[in-house]
């Protein structure tokens, strides 16, 4: 399976460094499989968290090892109502601001309010376990934490017809992000993925004046020269990426929508792109010999490219089964050709 | 006639107050209510459609435009029942049992009723039975159902046999969308359309309709 390595100091010099193509899935759930612990384990409990990314880690030899991606928690612990389930990751359920009024009087929350604990905790875990493996985080992005606030789709419009409600409630969106990246660092995250699915349904106009600002600033105030903010858009289409790119981070992964080869032939060969093998179409309709071709097809296209990281477009769901997962580890590591032959081909 | 001009411009801009306006001064003027239907909000619609399809129109722009359509039919549509004008086609619509996302669903509802189709929306976590419920009632000619969640598409094949248990699935067209599902997933459940976008999804109604002869003939 994926080749383990020696710690570096930053997630893109690791990255750049290395001999063999970098896998990166963004899979906990699959590990369920594993350690016969439930979604709703995973979600609220730190110690099953850290027992099904070990079994993982164990069964893989990755080089990095995630925090479980649950997109509720920061949305629960500003008050939504969430609903959880044994076999499905939990979702909001209905709304906690409907004007402008509420945006102003929304109280932020503290890194560790309700479940972002188990989050931080589960990194603590894993950074325990973890030997010499990289330690991300995982959270929101601050426009898909606001839309979760106001509503998914009523945020969509609310861009367009109250762009000052959406404002207010972003920016305090990422004032609790801001402080729970901090958080995830100071749990020994040498980084973290943040998720702002939402954005990549707006413009690239709005998405730059709704997401990318936002995260520019975060970023901004979390970089420590060592520590990775990666943003992951898994809706996010090429005409989105000068927007995205104007949130000024160095790491970003992109779901299937993104032509991954044009994307990266227009980034510095610096900026670490991963990406994005169809998490259902891919990963959980397909076959293993399937995820192999799929797999390997990317490998092929995206041959050039040492800043590139194969990965699924999203994060995989539970129900993922360990064959296709198995598939494609395997096809990274016996049919990715050396990066140093590649450099010079 | 620049009311009129000002009618497709309100539902292309996704400006509500002014479709609504701009209907109640056509309508003053003695306009047929079918006519601005189909000579200036459907066309608009359709250009709303091709916009999003090429990337000049997003998911905002979109929804906007649907609300427009939506404000001016909220006023047409008395009209367009007395005059004995049917639907395009009557939809139930729902996100199946199990899944409670809607943005997909909502922005597919959104574009069909802009395109003329009577739509029923169950909302989200929809169980079969309902869906059954909602065929009977509103003598419906499609079943639209969406699922976020790989774990939830099985419950597009539970509502399908459901149908067909109760004697319904002569009688609808079923349509499946959702981020997880492919044209695969659509064949392998025994769905009659898929789409992977909301335009796409009006398009494959009309052609569902048509291929069978028209609404409400089953």
């Amino acid at each position: 399976m994926t080749t383990e390595r020696s710690s570096s100091s930053s997630f893109n010099q690791a990255v750049l460094a290395a001999h063999r193509r970098t896998a990166l899935p963004i899979a906990v759930y699959p590990g369920l499989a594993l350690t016969g612990a439930k979604v709703s384990d995973i979600v609220t409990n730190a110690a099953a968290q850290v027992d099904t990314q070990a079994a993982l880690r164990e069964r893989y030899r990755t080089a990095f090892v995630l925090s479980a991606m649950d997109l509720s928690a920061e949305a629960e612990a500003f008050g939504c109502s969430i609903r959880l389930s044994e076999t499905e990751v939990p979702t909001v359920t209905g709304r906690l601001v409907t004007d402008l009024e509420g945006a102003n009087t929304l109280a932020i929350p503290e890194p560790g309010d309700k479940r972002t604990a188990v989050y931080l905790e589960a990194v603590r875990g894993l950074r325990r376990l973890s030997g010499n493996s990289f330690v991300l985080g995982g959270c929101i992005g601050p426009f898909s934490l606001a839309a979760r606030l106001v509503g998914v789709s009523e945020a969509m419009e609310l861009t367009v017809t109250a762009p000052d409600l959406m404002h207010a409630v972003i920016a305090k969106s990422a004032a609790f992000l801001t402080a729970y990246v901090r958080a995830f660092r100071a749990a020994g995250a040498a980084g973290v993925i943040m998720a702002e699915p939402a954005a990549g349904l707006l413009s690239p106009r709005a998405l730059a004046a709704f997401s990318s600002a936002y995260v520019k600033e975060l970023g901004e105030s979390v970089a420590d020269g060592h520590f990775a903010l990666i943003l992951h858009n898994c809706a996010a289409k090429l005409p989105h990426l000068a927007a995205i790119l104007a949130s000024g981070l160095r790491s970003f992964h992109f779901g299937a929508p993104m032509d991954i080869a044009a994307a990266l032939a227009t980034v510095p060969s610096d900026v670490v792109v991963c990406g994005n093998l169809d998490p259902a179409a891919v990963f959980c309709q397909s076959t293993p010999e399937q995820v192999r071709l799929a797999t390997a097809e990317l490998l092929g296209r995206t041959r050039p490219f040492l800043n590139f990281v194969i990965s699924s477009g999203c994060d995989l769901p539970p129900g993922t089964t360990l064959e296709t997962l198995d598939a494609f580890h395997h096809t990274v590591a016996n049919e990715a050709p050396p990066l140093t032959w590649m450099e010079g081909a | 006639m620049p009311h009129l001009t000002l009618l497709h411009d309100a539902v292309l801009n996704g400006d509500a107050t002014a479709a609504q306006a701009s209907t109640q001064n056509a309508l003053a003027a003695g306009r047929e209510p079918v006519r601005l239907v189909h000579d200036y909000m459907m066309p608009a619609m359709a250009e709303v459609g091709r916009r999003f399809e090429c990337g000049e129109y997003y998911v905002p722009e979109l929804l906007l435009s649907a609300r427009a359509m939506k404000a001016a039919l909220a006023i047409l549509r008395p009209l367009l029942a007395t005059a004995g004008v049917p639907p395009a086609g009557r939809v139930i619509i729902g996100t199946v049992q199990g899944d409670l996302h809607d943005i997909g669903k909502n922005l597919v509802a959104a574009v069909l009723e802009g395109g003329g189709f009577e739509v029923t929306d169950l909302g989200t976590d929809v169980p079969p039975e309902a869906f059954l419920d909602g065929v009977r009632e509103r003598r419906a000619d499609i079943v639209a159902l969406s699922a976020l969640l790989t774990t939830t598409m099985p419950a597009m094949q539970a509502t399908i046999a459901a149908l067909e248990r109760a004697g319904l699935r002569g009688q609808v067209k079923v349509l499946v969308g959702g981020a997880p599902l492919t044209k695969r997933f659509c064949d392998e459940i025994g769905a009659d359309g898929y789409s992977d976008n909301a335009p796409g999804a009006a398009r494959v109604a009309r052609g569902l309709l048509a291929a069978r002869g028209g609404a409400g003939r089953s």
